[in-house]
């Protein structure tokens, strides 16, 4: 299975998680492409979707998953048949908003027919635990029910 | 094997390394900083309570620990090192130091006791070693309507028992422990402020403070945010904040400590007593003439505020740092390597603190915290040197 991991970030964390994802997943031979140059068009039926985003501003998604968001809501393409994992980034020091990010572009990918995998976790930056000690285990156990 | 050096260990300079680890992987980096620990205004200005921001370093201990890139601290360009001196060891010499002098307010008594420029203030807050203790009395103006000024805010006003979790110190604690009063006052007007959304909406969790807000006009999500902080009013509050929009500071008033600050819009005038004014009115200092991509003449680069100037957030300074490297990495693509490097920066200063080294002192400051705190940091040059020349393990 071809697997994609897509990233949506500022500072770059949400880019180191999605590169140590796709090196984790070495097997598969996974791609990591920021969301920035990531075109809706280009969703394909045999790619497995694994979406890292952290949150900015006032609940919203970081600047170089906006064009993708734009993208998106202008195109509005059928994305059934679509499958993807979702990994948030956030911090908990935004009570209000925490992890929107990936709750937005959750509700992005289902809205257009893509279908979410496994539950959608969230990091918290203000936390003890580090990205790589949740994301790693998650992936695992999601593509272990995807595989089979 | 090119040679780069990036002088400067705040996030311009990291993420530059970042990047250029990324687009020569077979260069070898080093990140020079006058001070014995890394990570700029990441540790030092971002403030105690804001862990989760700080948390990007994450990512440049990955430089170090895995990705070979080289720290030396406590080498400072133009002290312990010259910058010819280092052209001379390095393909390429990138400047990264940041710019912190404090921009003066410009009118009568700014130079008054009393007068605190927020650099000077949130490095006092975050246990700079070159930071003198700052006194900080009952009634604060704080002039600004950045995001440093709610920093201010939010650090002065808060309780001791809101702190868990930051890296605030007993010292800075005692610095900002006893304010009743804080008036926050901006020139511009409310839907113009620079502040962020995001943290004026945090003012309204704090725990003791009651808030006032005067003068609002205009819409936008800021002026909403303030709408919001509006009548805040927790049981007990020990502190008022007020803000105030569009006047223009005139002058600080007192004969040998500052007594008031005195304010005008159009005709009218506001004059309100204090014993500290803070300015949070931004940066200075001079910029060494770099164009876009951070080019200033050949083997020679800047990047983040020293290039930018002082505005800008830390992904702003990723973005830029990112464009600087790509910019190095062509020019140094028609550079045959043939300069020591590392091996001559170490020859010319033996006793920079070097990343394992810069471990110890991290490991220190984390087995030091104190109750409720994530670290404390160690508060000077000489400690810092102390512990990072002890041998064996600790
Ligand atoms: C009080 C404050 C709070 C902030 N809070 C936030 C925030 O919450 N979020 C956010 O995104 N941004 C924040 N910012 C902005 C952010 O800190 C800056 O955008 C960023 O730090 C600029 O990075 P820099 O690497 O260019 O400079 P700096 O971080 O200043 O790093 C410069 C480095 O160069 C070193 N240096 C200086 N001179 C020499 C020399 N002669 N030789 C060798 N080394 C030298 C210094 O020791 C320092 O380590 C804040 C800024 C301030 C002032
Ligand atoms: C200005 C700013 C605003 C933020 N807003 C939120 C927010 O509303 N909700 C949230 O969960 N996290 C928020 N965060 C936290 C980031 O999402 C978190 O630090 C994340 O790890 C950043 O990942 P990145 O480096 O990939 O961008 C904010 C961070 C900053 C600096």
């Amino acid at each position: 299975m071809q697997i994609a991991v897509l990233y949506g970030t500022e500072t770059g964390n949400a880019e180191m998680l999605a590169e140590d994802i796709a090196s984790h997943l070495s097997d598969h031979d996974a791609s990591v492409t920021n969301l920035s140059d990531f075109d809706p068009a280009g969703f394909d039926a045999g790619t497995f979707y694994v979406v890292v985003t952290s949150t900015y501003g006032d609940g919203e998604l970081p600047a170089s998953a906006q064009p993708f968001a734009e993208a998106m809501e202008a195109a509005k393409p059928d994305l059934s048949g679509i499958r993807f994992a979702i990994f948030g980034m956030g911090d908990s020091e935004y009570p209000e908003t925490f992890n929107y990010g990936g709750k937005r572009l959750e509700e992005i990918l289902t809205g257009a027919g893509a279908e979410r995998v496994g539950e959608r976790v969230t990091h918290d930056a203000s936390g003890s635990d580090m990205a790589d000690d949740l994301a790693l285990p998650w992936i695992d156990e999601i593509l272990s029910t995807v595989d089979a | 094997m090119h040679q780069i050096a990036i002088i400067g260990a705040g996030p311009s300079g990291c993420f530059t390394a970042q990047a250029l680890a990324k687009l020569l992987p077979e260069a070898r980096i080093d990140i020079i900083d006058a001070l014995p620990v890394p990570y700029g205004l990441i540790r030092y200005g971002v403030a105690p309570d804001h862990q989760g921001t700080k948390a990007v370093i994450r990512q440049f201990e990955r430089l170090f620990e895995r990705q070979g890139v080289g720290f030396f601290g406590d080498v400072r360009l133009g002290e312990t090192v010259n910058l010819e001196a280092l052209q001379g060891l390095y393909d390429a010499v990138v400047l990264a130091t940041g710019l912190s002098a404090d921009r003066r307010l410009g009118v009568k008594g700014d130079d008054l006791p009393g007068v605190l420029g927020s650099g000077v203030v949130t490095r006092a807050l975050n246990d700079h070693p070159d930071a003198n203790p700052v006194t900080i009395s009952e009634r604060v103006v704080i002039v600004g309507n950045g995001n440093v000024a709610v920093d201010l805010v939010r650090l002065l006003a808060k309780g001791a028992g809101e702190f868990h979790g930051s890296d605030l110190s007993e010292a800075a604690a005692v610095q900002c422990g006893d304010v009743r009063r804080i008036d926050v006052v901006g020139r511009s007007p409310s839907d113009a402020a620079k502040f962020d959304p995001v943290m004026i909406r945090e003012l309204g969790r704090l725990e003791q403070a009651a808030i006032h807000v005067h003068g609002l006009s205009g819409e936008g999500k800021i002026v909403e945010a303030l709408q919001h902080l509006e009548g805040h009013a927790p049981e007990g509050a020990t502190c008022e904040i007020h803000f105030h929009f569009g006047w223009t500071p005139e002058e600080i008033e007192g004969a040998t400590h500052v007594t008031a600050a005195r304010f005008r819009q159009g005709d009218a005038r506001m004059v309100l007593p204090c014993d500290t004014v803070l300015t949070a009115i931004g940066f200075e200092g001079d910029t060494p003439g770099a164009d876009a991509e951070g080019f200033i003449a050949p083997g020679l680069y800047a990047t983040g505020w020293l290039k930018r100037g002082p505005r800008g957030t830390i992904p702003e300074n990723r973005a830029d740092a990112q464009g600087v490297a790509a910019r190095i990495a062509a020019d140094l693509a028609t550079v045959t390597p043939a300069k020591p490097g590392r091996d001559g920066l170490l020859a010319l200063v033996p006793g920079a603190v070097h990343y394992e080294q810069w471990q110890r002192i991290d490991a220190a400051e984390r087995a030091e915290a104190p109750e409720g705190r994530v670290r404390r940091k160690i508060p000077t040059i000489a400690q810092m040197r102390s512990i990072a020349q002890q041998t064996g393990e600790s």
